[in-house]
């Protein structure tokens, strides 16, 4: 079904449309709110927090960008705003050990290096950790994270430079061996 | 020279981040469930703001009259008892007594919905009653009867489910099959059992 006729019959009141849109985008916003917060839990409450505003705020879609570029600037601020208020994440993240198994127990990376990074990363400003792992982490263009995040391609481009400059601070041994 | 330290250190941390926060499986059908039930929560809560201010007064002014009558033949022992309406009235705890028989008489109802709800579940009937009985769990939870830590979560949880049934489609098997599974796990039946007292309806004693 075609993008435009699909947001016509969630508009229209559909309900078949509305499970279809949620199908067509929910991958992609859960994974977007796990990786921001690592616990499953806020995952799960951002990701239908995003869902609730979209379908209420459908009416104000234009269409100037995509769908999925929509949903998703509506989950990167759901998710920035929730994670504000919500602190607890912050111990509970630390838990590596249990985030590897909600994972199903991947691990490609060394455990030390894999520990050092997410404290890292978890200690950066949130404006340079919402690039970051946009970014490098889940693999968005710094058009799409501009789109996400109201900011200019520039601005993202700029965090996510000092989002590396301080990782490489915080990981200078580690550093020193990649860089030789 | 720089630069090319730099690439190499991004690239590699490209590399080693991609194990940053892995997600599991999205929850689908689970996150779905609660998209519904949250947004029959607000449409519900919407209508409640949206009633006419003399609706809810006209409302409000004929429950506390209700209530204050079953108070006071409740509470009458005897021929010396006072007059119920002022007994009410004399009584600083009769308020919060009275939510709490709303709260007791309104979770019996709930507790007969569920219980033919997990008979059989196809009736299309619940629907309505769950509609009706959801707007009412909604003003008990604006009530000081929700005060209460314990009967707040309950009537929370009560919410959910009523949120799921109000919107079911009584024709769709896994539909129903999820909500009555979400039922069980929820523990909410065997909650309000506990919940309503034993003994004659009028009687509030262990509602909480």
């Amino acid at each position: 079904m075609d993008e435009r006729d699909l947001i016509a019959r969630v508009r229209a009141g559909d309900g078949a449309a509305e499970r279809a849109l949620y199908d067509a985008h929910v991958d992609r916003v859960y994974r977007h709110a796990y990786r921001l917060t690592g616990d499953d839990d806020l995952a799960r409450d951002f990701t239908q927090e995003t869902f609730v505003r979209a379908f209420d705020r459908l009416a104000s879609f234009r269409g100037e960008a995509a769908l999925g570029t929509w949903i998703r600037a509506i989950a990167t601020s759901v998710v920035l705003n929730g994670l504000r208020k919500v602190k607890r994440f912050r111990q509970r993240e630390t838990d590596l050990e249990a985030a590897d198994g909600v994972a199903g127990g991947r691990r490609s990376a060394e455990p030390d290096l894999k520990q050092r990074l997410a404290e890292a990363v978890e200690s950066l400003p949130a404006r340079y950790r919402m690039v970051f792992v946009m970014h490098d982490v889940e693999g968005y263009t710094h058009d799409e994270i501009g789109a996400a995040l109201g900011v200019e391609t520039g601005t993202s481009k700029a965090r996510l430079s000092r989002a590396r400059a301080k990782l490489r601070v915080a990981l200078a041994d580690f550093a020193q061996e990649w860089t030789t | 020279m720089m630069d090319e330290m730099d690439d190499r250190f991004a690239e590699r941390l490209r590399a080693v981040a991609r194990d940053y926060h892995q997600p599991p499986a999205t929850p689908r059908e689970e996150i779905w469930a609660r998209i519904v039930a949250e947004r029959l929560r607000r449409r519900a809560a919407r209508h409640l703001l949206t009633t006419p201010r003399w609706v809810a007064w006209g409302v409000g002014l004929a429950a506390v009259l209700a209530l204050g009558v079953g108070i006071g033949r409740w509470t009458a022992r005897d021929g010396s008892a006072p007059l119920p309406a002022l007994d009410a009235v004399a009584n600083p705890a009769a308020p919060a007594l009275a939510y709490q028989v709303a709260a007791t008489q309104h979770f019996s109802r709930a507790e007969a919905l569920l219980t033919d709800f997990r008979r059989d579940a196809r009736d299309p009937g619940f629907a309505v009653t769950a509609r009706n009985l959801l707007t009412q769990t909604r003003l008990i939870l604006d009530s000081p009867a929700a005060d209460d830590p314990r009967l707040r979560t309950l009537l929370e949880e009560l919410e959910l489910v009523l949120a799921q049934i109000a919107q079911l489609d009584a024709r769709d098997a896994a539909e129903l099959d999820l909500v009555a599974r979400g039922l069980e796990h929820r523990g909410v039946l065997p909650r309000l059992r506990t919940a309503i007292p034993a003994g004659p309806p009028t009687s509030t004693q262990g509602a909480l």
